[in-house]
């Protein structure tokens, strides 16, 4: 009994732990682009008020039960996957390590990449049902774009499973551990190729045409308010950090502590959001051929690389 | 344990509740006239309304500001009681420019507004034709302490006097084919 | 009397009584149909059992039937999907004509697939397989639209399968004097390699005609849109699967022990293209069932390439994909039957947002579409997993990127299905339309619910599967109820991601519906949504349906170039010109027929050493 009060608890501060990263990156990374075009920018903490602030609304408004539970599935599914990946290497010795392997061995990267469609579908449902044609128009592009970056990041995954014949994560990490390196040095077309399929996952410019705010009205949740929006928002920065620990995990060698982590994962972090900054927008299709073109070429390359 | 009814820890929540809602306005620009001319400086680097948690909102839904800028035709104003009644609550109006207060240098045209409050509760009015980005800043500043005092209940206002509201819509609205409002 | 014999007969003998009572009265009819519809099942769960024999000689052939371990699973998917869809269309066909032949043919179609699982001998398997094409030809030309492309399309790709098949019998008849199937696979090495390789692909060829894999799908999509709806779910569910068992015997009872074992990768590579190119043309339909159709084929493009890798796990994941393809694509092909028969069409441009209006069928569909994606937790995703991970294991990367291409597109057409029929804009014009009778509703609910337990217990099928893949040369197979294996030992619990995921999703509607309910204004119309103030009026369209996926057709232009369709026309065309030069040979002359009997004769007596082995 009190075996699974503990793995509950170290649930909570695990979802706790990711919430509170995702959503005060979500504030830095308006402070940074603020700065970038040399304004000053809200205060790191402003994505916290806006969600208590759609959380406090008085009223909320929906067309149907699939809209009603949209965020849901998300929030259900950013959950999940947060239970799933190591948030720290094993080898740590911090007085905290004990929390966070919550279900870490219990399912594989395979496992994880379906799980993630979970919140995407719902968003999807939620967002049809809404009739908002921004909305459909929105869910198409998303996943037509995400038809593109999923191809080279899977290839990047699969290389590194075959590679390490390995598909469990921790897997991949005790075999970086093992070699004494970050998988970055030994698998670099693999990193490469999923490093380029990143910015299509956080959808900042240039990949940001899905939820394009004057084009789209903002598409998929654009008929999302109060605490819809919230739990979607909520949502969104627990699963921004579950992407950024995963790659953290997977290719940069994990982290052994809370501040390894948090500094490996804001420098991960800034990639897409300086990239995002300075870019314009691409079109779907534009986007798409993108990810077929040089990041496809190079997970082939980190294929034959594993294959030999 | 304690009760997150009982008085003394609602009031807290009030707090809280009150300083998101303060902190954070999503505006809805609705570039009626002139005066969405001076919505871009407001945002961008030279005044950067971000930084006081002021950013733009996509639709009504998401939106708790409806910021009308400047001299609104009737035609207009069917829509812009359409995106009101769309907002959710709480949500605040602000009226930019003279236009929006008499009627400005179009107050004796026969197809504009004049005062923009016989339609909308508005909360909070800007002056100036046009107000400076600095008015705007203000102009919100005054907002955010009408909220932080709990004065700023025009959404609550205008559901209680619906009905005259809507008298005075329909008076300038001629063909009047709106869904009823209903929350 | 046999347990098997009385099974076939209810069956066949059903299929007879039900065209003669619908001639007489249509209740009789009907009743007729549920007494098959309860009785097939109930007899088989109740009385059939794995070892049961019965075997007779007709006409000189020595004929065996039997259950083995493998077809039992099969026959556990047709014995459950056939019947509901037989108690689905005694409400779907209602007010139909000519319900005499098609609850004959239908039945008729169910008595072949189990006859063709029962068969332990060759001649026996052909019989019933012929039995089975021409009860599926005569439900596909049913609603005679269309008779002459798509019917004759089935019929001649139907014929080159069953002619390739029957003479890869004769030929391995010709060498082991025998037509017992567990003789065959017995003798099979001791043929010469020739022989080994024609039989092989001549047999594989019959099979892959039914499961459609490429170049020998362009039957299908036109076949499973023209066939009464509620037979489709047992044509694309049902009897394609009757070309995977054939396929699986070939490759690993026959294959896997001769010089030819390496023929599984290439149809494991025709499997994934088979996915891939059906899942893009898929993407792009606008009717409602024909993107299933297309979907049914992409499908079995898995399952053909899990069966074609041949590892203990691919197989095993090819057979639970094949299980689980015939529960959802049942389900969605019922759905889409639902949808047809109170709406009237399946054109996802004309209808939308049948929702509110058909909220049983959409709950149905949603299961079913979210297995069919392969998302945890429900059961595709099992099958999904396993088929990565024995493509990963057995390192044929580039086909699990296919595969992977493939499954990730399908997102595309999932969500499209379900937006088009039942999300979006409600329309004034579709207002009227109700639920699907009871009749209907239930057995889709049953299969969705069947799908549901399968995400966190996929174990309770993968006892028979496993005992199945020893007839297959896979002994032992291990498998657990709610974790899955792969070769390397990694591992996959679903207890805890169905509960995790439960969990946190039923905390949520707590919160969203009760906790948080003060304000929350449930069921706004569809009309009432942002569009910048401007107010739609009642009829404005504001569906977005068209070229739905217009920027993923941008993306894809250069490779839809090219419809192996065209090719096959041209080929017909052809054929025309040479069966027209061919007519100049029928002269009208007697003499000049006499001539060619003769030199018919003389060239069989020159070549009977060859062909006979005289």
């Amino acid at each position: 009994m009190d075996d699974i009060l503990i793995k509950i608890l170290g649930a909570i501060a695990t979802v706790i732990l990711a919430f509170t990263v995702g959503m005060t990156y979500g504030g830095l990374s308006r402070k940074v682009i603020a700065r970038i075009q040399n304004r000053i920018g809200p205060p790191w903490y402003q994505n916290f008020i806006d969600n208590a602030k759609l959380l406090f609304k008085v009223s909320n408004i929906n067309h149907g039960f699939m809209q009603h539970v949209a965020p849901l599935w998300l929030i259900g599914m950013s959950v999940t996957t947060v239970l799933f990946i190591p948030v720290l290497n094993t080898g740590g010795d911090s007085w905290y390590n004990s929390w966070f392997p919550n279900l870490n061995f219990h399912g594989d990267l395979i496992f994880l990449l379906y799980l993630m469609v979970i919140g995407s579908l719902g968003m999807a449902l939620g967002a049809g049902q809404t009739g908002n044609p921004n909305s459909a128009i929105g869910v198409s592009r998303g996943l037509t774009q995400m038809v593109g970056f999923e191809v080279p990041w899977v290839m990047a995954l699969v290389a590194l499973m075959i590679q390490y014949k390995t598909t469990s994560i921790t897997g991949l990490m005790a075999a970086a551990e093992q070699q004494g390196t970050w998988l970055a040095f030994s698998s670099p077309f693999a990193t490469l190729a999923a490093l380029l399929a990143m910015p299509g996952m956080f959808r900042y410019s240039p990949f940001d045409i899905v939820g394009a705010p004057a084009e789209l009205a903002s598409g998929p949740v654009s008929e999302f308010g109060g605490k819809y929006l919230s739990t979607m928002m909520t949502s969104g920065s627990i699963f921004a950090f579950v992407k950024l620990t995963l790659y953290v995990d997977i290719f940069f060698g994990g982290a052994n502590n809370l501040v390894e982590l948090v500094i490996k994962t804001f420098i991960l972090y800034m990639y897409p959001v300086l990239w995002g900054a300075v870019s314009p927008r691409f079109r779907t299709e534009q986007a798409v051929r993108f990810f077929w073109g040089w990041p496809v070429l190079f997970g082939i390359i980190a294929l034959i690389q594993a294959s030999l | 344990m304690m009760n997150i009814n009982d008085k003394h820890s609602q009031k807290i929540v009030d707090i809280i509740k009150e300083y998101a809602r303060k902190q954070s306005l999503f505006i809805l620009a609705y570039g009626t006239g002139c005066g969405a001319i001076e919505i871009p400086p407001t945002m961008t680097s030279r005044y950067d309304a971000e930084r006081y948690g002021i950013r733009g909102a996509a639709t009504p839904r998401q939106a708790d500001v409806l910021l009308i800028t400047g001299y609104l035709a009737t035609k207009t104003l069917k829509r812009v009681i359409r995106a009101y009644e769309q907002m959710q609550s709480p949500k605040y109006v602000i009226g930019f420019g003279s236009c929006t207060i008499n009627g400005g240098m179009y107050w004796d045209s026969y197809n504009t507004i004049n005062v923009l409050d016989k339609y909308l509760p508005v909360d909070v009015y800007i002056n100036g034709c046009m107000p400076r980005p600095e008015a705007v800043l203000a102009g919100f500043d005054k907002l955010k302490e009408l909220i932080q005092a709990g004065k700023a209940e025009g959404w609550k206002h205008y559901q209680e006097n619906l009905d005259w509201y809507r008298e005075n819509q329909k008076k300038v609205i001629v063909n009047w084919q709106m869904p009823d409002y209903n929350w | 009397m046999n347990s098997l014999i009385i099974l076939l007969f209810i069956l066949g003998g059903g299929a007879l009584l039900s065209y003669f009572a619908f001639l007489s009265k249509h209740a009789f009819g009907q009743a007729v149909v549920w007494l098959v519809a309860i009785a097939s099942p109930v007899y088989f769960f109740t009385q059939v059992a794995v070892g049961e024999s019965f075997s007779f000689s007709l006409g000189g052939f020595e004929l065996a039937l039997g259950f083995n371990h493998y077809s039992w699973v099969f026959a556990l998917l047709i014995m459950v999907l056939s019947p509901l869809s037989l108690i689905y269309s005694t409400g779907y066909m209602k007010s139909r004509l000519r319900l005499g032949t098609f609850y004959f043919s239908f039945i008729f179609s169910i008595f072949g697939m189990m006859g063709i699982l029962m068969s332990r001998d060759l001649v026996s398997l052909f019989i019933f397989w012929e039995i089975m094409t021409w009860a599926s030809y005569l439900l596909v030309i049913y609603r005679g639209k269309d008779v002459e492309h798509t019917g004759i399309k089935y019929m001649i790709f139907s014929a080159v399968g069953a002619y390739s098949m029957f003479m890869a019998i004769v030929i391995l008849n010709r060498e082991m004097h025998s037509f017992d199937i567990a003789t065959v696979i017995q003798n099979f090495g001791n043929m010469n390699a020739a022989d080994q390789w024609l039989t092989g692909i001549l047999l594989l060829i019959g099979f892959a005609v039914k499961s459609a894999v490429m170049p020998l799908h362009v039957w299908a999509p036109g076949a499973y849109t023209n066939t009464p709806t509620s037979f489709t779910a047992v044509f694309s569910g049902g009897l394609s699967k009757m070309g995977v068992y054939g396929i699986g015997l070939v490759l690993l009872n026959l294959y896997s022990h001769s010089d030819f074992s390496q023929v599984g990768i290439y149809l494991a590579w025709l499997g994934a293209i088979t996915a891939v190119m059906a899942t893009f043309r898929a993407v792009f339909q606008n009717d409602a069932k024909k993107l299933l159709a297309y979907s049914s084929v992409a499908q079995l493009g898995y399952i053909v390439a899990g069966i074609g890798l041949g590892t203990e796990l691919s197989v095993f994941a090819g057979i639970y994909l094949a299980i689980l393809h015939g529960a959802f694509k049942g389900t969605l092909f019922m759905a889409v039957g639902a949808v047809e028969r109170q709406a009237g069409t399946t054109d996802m441009t004309k209808i939308s947002g049948l929702i509110k209006n058909m909220p049983w069928t959409f709950f149905a569909a949603l299961v079913a579409i979210i297995a069919l994606a392969g998302i945890p937790p429900v059961g595709g995703f099992v099958g999904k997993w396993m088929l990565y991970e024995a493509a990963i294991n057995s390192e044929h990367m580039f086909l699990v990127i296919l595969i992977f291409i493939s499954s990730t597109a399908a997102f595309l057409y999932s969500f499209r299905f379900l937006f088009g029929l039942f999300l979006g804009q409600q329309e004034e014009e579709t207002a009227h339309i109700k639920e699907a009778p009871a009749v209907m509703v239930v057995p889709m609910i049953l299969l969705s619910l069947f799908l549901v337990l399968m995400g966190t217990f996929p174990g309770i099928i993968f006892k028979p599967i496993a005992a199945g893949m020893a007839e297959l040369g896979f002994q032992g197979v291990p498998w657990h109820m709610s974790v899955l294996y792969n070769m390397w030992g990694d591992s996959v619990n679903l207890t805890y991601v169905s509960i995790t995921f439960g969990t946190v999703f039923l905390l949520g509607l707590v919160y969203i519906t009760l906790i948080a309910r003060k304000g929350t204004k449930h069921k706004l119309s569809t009309k009432d949504i942002h569009t910048a103030g401007e107010i739609p009026k009642p009829e404005d369209n504001l569906n977005y349906s068209l070229d739905f996926y217009k920027p993923f057709e941008r993306v894809l232009s250069p490779l839809l170039k090219h419809k192996l369709d065209v090719y096959y026309n041209e080929f017909g065309k052809g054929l025309e010109a040479l069966f027209n030069f061919m007519r100049r040979i029928y002269t009208g002359n007697g003499q000049t027929y006499a001539l060619y009997v003769v030199v018919f004769l003389v060239a069989l007596i020159l070549l009977s050493g060859r062909i006979f082995g005289i």
